[in-house]
């Protein structure tokens, strides 16, 4: 059992095709996640208790199920149909489906963490609702949500990985490729946690300066 | 339908699979967690840097990445392990990892006056810990154990890329055979569902006896 640092740094090369791949899923992922959680917070929040009853079922289903069972169902599912989805598509979907759920849930928590004498002000001073929500409570509760959010983005980074198995060319599944083929298995298993490690990284450091430049001086 | 139920028995297995994998990984990780939290609170500093640096790193990779690199490089470390134990070991300690999370962030969340309220009535340290700070923690942590228990339960489906007969790779199994994906996947998913439908009822009954605290 040797380790071959020169190896694992040119597995590195060839990983790197796979990057893209990741890069390609994780991106769209994170923001459909997060653009679909907005409509499905409004739902939970609405007054239309079979909407409500409609939206908490969903969640609760893609939240208690896995999401490779979720992406099996959709790719799978999908070619018995007749309506045959690439894995790629299908693993978006998964992906966006799930995440999204947990996304409004954050949405919910940052709404909420926003105390009610806050939108008691605002109504007091004359504002519509729409008004209250739009100048007093969203900005508060964007701060509330980044730290949740960038968690919720690094599960989702690392979720992409899943998708190797419904045989997207991504970065796990070009390390099992060349794991197959080489027998090199620590050097390339080495180098491929190092690229989540990375990705990782620096989504974090994103959504920290995001958190920090929306922070308010007081 | 009608030719889904010979297989009944078979994805029956599978269920017992899975929920042998998650309760055994969820108790690792609760272990992996509580030791690494302890080290983080209390340990020597060194160690806690290694700590540390261990849970980032470990939260930063796929668990996906993880159970591929036990597969793959176990037959080169000269171990003799059972596949399924190897499973347990790799999907318990990555959970640790959010364990510990959730443990230390309770540890935390009990006011330092906690502390000194027992010091002052003549406590000693482990009586403490114990008694005042450990009683209080395990409230506070209960609904976000829960949580990442559920998120052990889902983890455990990924064994099935590696060729563990749990659930999932059952009732991919008999897809390939039936041809039933919506049927099959369904169901498969129905099992998850319940146990973690299950799980999470536990949890919301566990944060309305938390809420007593503030």
């Amino acid at each position: 059992m040797s380790f071959d640092i020169g190896f694992a740094l040119r597995s590195v090369s060839i990983l790197s095709e796979g990057l893209t791949m990741t890069l390609a899923l994780a991106v769209p992922a994170i923001l459909f996640s997060a653009v679909w959680g907005v409509p499905l917070v409004v739902a939970i929040r609405s007054r239309r208790s079979g909407l409500v009853a409609l939206t908490r079922t969903y969640i609760e289903i893609v939240r208690n199920t896995p999401v490779l069972v979720q992406m099996f169902f959709i790719y799978f599912g999908s070619g018995f149909m007749g309506y045959p989805i690439s894995g790629f598509v299908a693993g978006l979907f998964a992906l966006v489906l799930q995440n999204g759920a947990y996304v409004a849930e954050i949405y919910r928590a940052g709404i909420q963490s926003v105390t009610s004498r806050q939108t008691e002000a605002g109504l007091v001073l004359g504002f519509m609702p729409g008004e209250v929500f739009r100048i007093v409570v969203m900005p508060q509760a964007l701060r509330a949500v980044i730290p949740p959010l960038s968690n919720q983005g690094v599960l989702i980074i690392k979720d992409t990985s899943l998708v190797a198995t419904i045989s997207v060319a991504e970065l796990t599944f070009q390390a099992r490729l060349l794991a197959d083929r080489t027998a090199a298995v620590f050097e390339i298993f080495f180098a491929l946690a190092l690229f989540y490690i990375v990705l990782t990284t620096i989504f974090s450091l994103l959504m920290r300066l995001l958190e920090v430049r929306l922070r308010v001086s007081n | 339908m009608d030719s889904l139920i010979p297989s009944l028995p078979y994805l029956g297995r599978g269920v017992l699979m899975t929920l042998y994998l998650s309760a055994a990984s969820t108790a690792l990780a609760t272990f992996v967690g509580l030791v690494l939290a302890m080290i983080q609170l209390f340990a020597w500093r060194p160690v806690r840097w290694a700590a540390e640096i261990l849970l980032y790193l470990l939260r930063g990779v796929p668990l996906l990445v993880l159970l591929f690199a036990m597969y793959y490089a176990l037959p080169y470390s000269g171990f003799r392990i059972e596949p399924s134990t190897g499973g347990i070991m790799v999907i318990g300690v990555y959970f640790g990892a959010f364990m510990a999370e959730v443990f230390r962030a309770a540890a935390l969340a009990v006011p330092r006056g906690q502390w000194e309220a027992g010091r002052a009535i003549g406590m000693r340290t482990p009586r403490i810990i114990v008694d005042v700070v450990l009683m209080q923690a395990l409230r506070i942590a209960a609904p976000p154990y829960i949580n990442t228990s559920i998120m052990v339960v889902k983890g455990t489906s990924l064994v099935a890329i590696i060729g563990l007969a749990d659930v999932t790779f059952i009732g991919r199994q008999i897809v390939e055979r039936t041809l039933a994906p919506f049927e099959v996947f369904g169901a498969v998913a129905l099992v998850y569902l319940l146990i973690c439908y299950g799980l999470s009822t536990l949890g919301r009954y566990a944060e309305t006896k938390a809420n007593y605290v503030h």
